[in-house]
């Protein structure tokens, strides 16, 4: 059972983890009335990876591995487009915050209203078809032990206190240490994302290097342990991690982190006689 | 408010769907007339209920009789390239796999625990 609950714990954790600070965020600035909209998404991407899990494990037909692997690392890259914007977003109403105008503040929040429901369907859906096909395939064991359902849906369970968790922590949070803190945790996790979307398509053999590894650290991390479960399921370590994993993480990492330090350090917009376009290119 | 909901439910709806049904057009294996291989891993042994199975669709339906998550793969000859692979097998449960197989030789391994290179065997399609 106990292996089981990590499995449930680590596919729900990061998903958890994003809807937590996303339903913090929109609750410090004001836009609680913007919260179905994240339910819609949420709901939405449970019901569709549900009612697909079970079409795969009770129906005639099965799903290529090469095209679940798409699937899955597809989503997880749009994912990461959608939490790269809901960073910089949130770096905005920072921005707004600290010039205290707190009319641009609504209206920072306000802009992004429509993009809240593929964001929130993204974070839960990206592994949510996976999540689905274990969660039917524990379902199916019931016959012969309960055990394997009761491990998987208290895990899920476990991952939503934990986000409810973040939640509650970051409603106490001063403002400032809020917007630093959540959007740095959101480049960590948005980068673990990526490098899980590429090992995906590498596996599927869209792109190259599964076996050009850059670090193996699985003796010292075991995957099934309860401190890797915990590395997977919220920055997506992969302890066995590929060079271009690796590559990707970095190039992500690096840049998107020191354009969002800077833009909450930052009180007002750099002059548009900026030589490097780049940072506002971004930040849009 | 409706229409805007409904236009971003159905880009939402099609975000989802069109990697999805891509997919089944592709190559979603079908499991009618397939060949059922049986497959039970633990923690020391990979059992398969056949190493050799027809050209075509092979099912294997990989029971985690361990009780450690486990991982099952085919690889090509040179046990490195994936053709298929199903995770997240947790103890307790069964997952089926259907890959549709080349005649050739196969490399077959099951990983309790996750990791390493797993308890492996060869598999024959002819």
């Amino acid at each position: 059972m106990f292996a089981n609950f990590l499995i449930g714990l680590r596919e729900g954790l990061e998903a958890s983890l994003v809807v937590g600070i996303l339903v913090a965020y929109l609750a410090r600035t004001g836009r609680r009335d913007l919260l179905p909209k994240v339910w819609l998404g949420v709901g939405f991407a449970v019901a569709v990876s549900l009612a697909a899990g079970a079409a795969l494990t009770f129906g005639p037909r099965g799903l290529s591995f090469e095209a679940q692997e798409l699937i899955g690392g597809t989503l997880s890259i749009v994912a990461v487009g959608f939490v790269t914007w809901m960073i910089f977003w949130m770096a905005r109403t920072s921005r707004a915050l600290r010039s205290e105008l707190e009319g641009r503040m609504a209206v920072a929040v306000a802009a992004g209203g429509t993009s809240l429901v593929l964001l929130s369907a993204l974070a839960v859906g990206r592994e949510g078809l996976e999540t689905a096909l274990f969660v039917w395939a524990a379902a199916q064991a019931t016959g012969s032990s309960t055990s394997p359902i009761a491990g998987a849906v208290l895990g899920l369970a476990v991952a939503v206190v934990l986000g409810i968790g973040v939640y509650k922590g970051a409603l106490h949070l001063n403002l400032a240490s809020f917007f630093r803190w959540t959007g740095a945790a959101l480049v960590i996790v948005a980068g673990g994302v990526l490098a899980y979307g590429i090992h995906d398509l590498q596996e599927a053999r869209v792109l190259p290097g599964l076996n050009t590894i850059a670090f193996d650290v699985s003796d010292t991390i075991p995957p099934s342990s309860w401190y890797g479960t915990l590395l997977k399921g919220t920055v997506n370590f992969s302890p066995r991690t590929t060079v271009l994993e690796a590559i990707a993480w970095t190039c992500y990492v690096v840049p998107v982190l020191f354009l969002f330090w800077r833009s909450v350090r930052t009180p007002a917009p750099r002059p548009t006689s900026n030589p490097n376009p780049t940072p506002d290119a971004v930040s849009v | 408010m409706t229409i805007a909901r409904f236009r971003v439910g159905a880009l939402a709806a099609s975000a989802f769907l069109v990697p999805s049904l891509a997919a089944c057009s592709s190559d979603g294996g079908s499991s009618e007339n397939a060949t059922a291989v049986a497959v039970s891993s633990t923690a020391d042994a990979c059992e398969l209920g056949a190493t050799s199975a027809p050209a075509g669709s092979v099912k294997f339906t990989v029971k985690n009789d361990g009780s450690e998550t486990t991982e099952f793969y085919v690889y090509e000859e040179d046990g490195t390239t994936i053709v298929s692979e199903v995770e997240n097998i947790g103890p307790g449960t069964s997952r089926d796999m259907t890959v549709d197989l080349e005649a050739g030789t196969y490399v077959t391994a099951c990983k309790p625990g996750e990791a390493g290179d797993g308890i492996r065997g060869d598999f024959t399609v002819s």
